[in-house]
């Protein structure tokens, strides 16, 4: 079951066609792909590869790489967003889709080097979402900061496609500081919030 | 769930030398007896695999509540372990440990009620602190 999970998000993604949220049209797809993975060898995911590849042959070449990454960092965008609106509640409901998102990723795309370090990323990052879905704010923000190095060491390691900028802000925590990620030049601080919604300066732009 | 129950019908001391791991938190780094005083009295007993456990506990649903409570804490930190963990872990686990001494967190306040010997002096919080911050960023990631 979870098998076909994967290959529905997968088949998701590469269509780049809906949301999680409109799962239901895809629905019969999934059951004909269930079907077809009962028949493969559970761990011969080259054939799942193939089935998939084989629709969506010529999305593929373009959005191998970053699509996977793109679910995950939209989720970290709707938890910075929702911190720097001091909306906890918004928060956590990000927390919980990137828990989604971590288990809609499809890691066998992965080399091996790469593997071993996503696997150390993606067990700290889960933890950090757990927390975020589950907790009050400031021990959202305090798990947000980790999470945010988690996502910024995942996207040094496997790239994405979009534009993000890593913003510092120096006053967080007792001025030791901490960074975030932002799809925008302009500052919205999700540690601060409306406290201090424009403290912090743009270190980097990705992309 | 097994080594729990077992547990009960093992003398506390016999059962403490027993369950040493090589992935526990005074073979990943060099604690002094202090720290180590410190972290037994008023962390392991949810922390780690080896809990000292109360005359409470031979009483239900004190034993199914502590066992429960135990679960959960080994689930978030586990100092048997500690060596299993990744480093970027090791890190965030101590920089959340010292934030949830700073403000109190922990020890929860419902156990210190009752074991007030776990509760940590200002003098315990900083020889921690200090300590533990010093660990934190002698790791690279």
């Amino acid at each position: 079951m979870k098998k076909s999970i994967y290959v529905l998000a997968f088949s998701v993604l590469l269509l780049g066609a809906c949301k999680n949220d409109k799962k239901q049209v895809e629905s019969n797809e999934m059951q004909t792909k269930e079907m077809q993975m009962d028949t493969d060898d559970g761990h011969d995911h080259s054939s799942m590869d193939e089935s998939t590849m084989h629709e969506n042959k010529d999305i593929e070449a373009t959005t191998q790489k970053s699509a996977s990454t793109s679910e995950i960092i939209d989720r970290y965008l709707q938890i910075k967003n929702s911190l720097a609106e001091d909306n906890s509640k918004k928060a956590a409901e990000g927390g919980k889709m990137m828990l989604a998102a971590f288990s809609n990723f499809d890691m066998n795309k992965l080399s091996e080097s790469q593997y071993k370090e996503y696997m150390e990323i993606l067990e700290d990052a889960k933890e950090h979402a757990e927390h975020i879905s589950d907790s009050p704010i400031d021990h959202q923000r305090e798990h947000f900061e980790n999470l945010s190095t988690d996502l910024n060491d995942l996207i040094s390691l496997l790239g994405t496609n979009k534009t993000l900028y890593v913003t510092y802000c120096p006053m967080y925590n007792n001025k030791k500081g901490a960074i975030w990620l932002s799809e925008t030049k302009t500052i919205k601080n999700p540690y601060l919030g409306s406290k201090m919604p424009t403290c912090g300066e743009i270190q980097k732009q990705i992309n | 769930m097994v080594v729990l129950v077992g547990i009960q019908f093992i003398p506390t001391t016999r059962n403490q030398s027993v369950l040493i791991l090589q992935t526990d938190f005074n073979n990943t780094f060099q604690v002094p007896n202090n720290v180590q005083q410190i972290l037994k009295i008023s962390c392991y007993d949810c922390h780690s695999n080896n809990t000292n456990y109360p005359w409470y506990n031979k009483i239900q649903p004190a034993s199914w509540l502590l066992e429960n409570h135990i679960k959960e804490g080994k689930k978030e930190l586990n100092f048997s372990e500690f060596g299993t963990y990744s480093k970027r872990r090791q890190k965030n686990k101590l920089k959340s440990i010292i934030n949830q001494i700073k403000k109190d967190e922990m020890p929860l306040y419902s156990y210190t009620l009752i074991h007030k010997d776990a509760k940590l002096s200002e003098r315990n919080k900083k020889d921690l602190i200090d300590w533990l911050s010093k660990q934190k960023d002698s790791i690279e990631k």
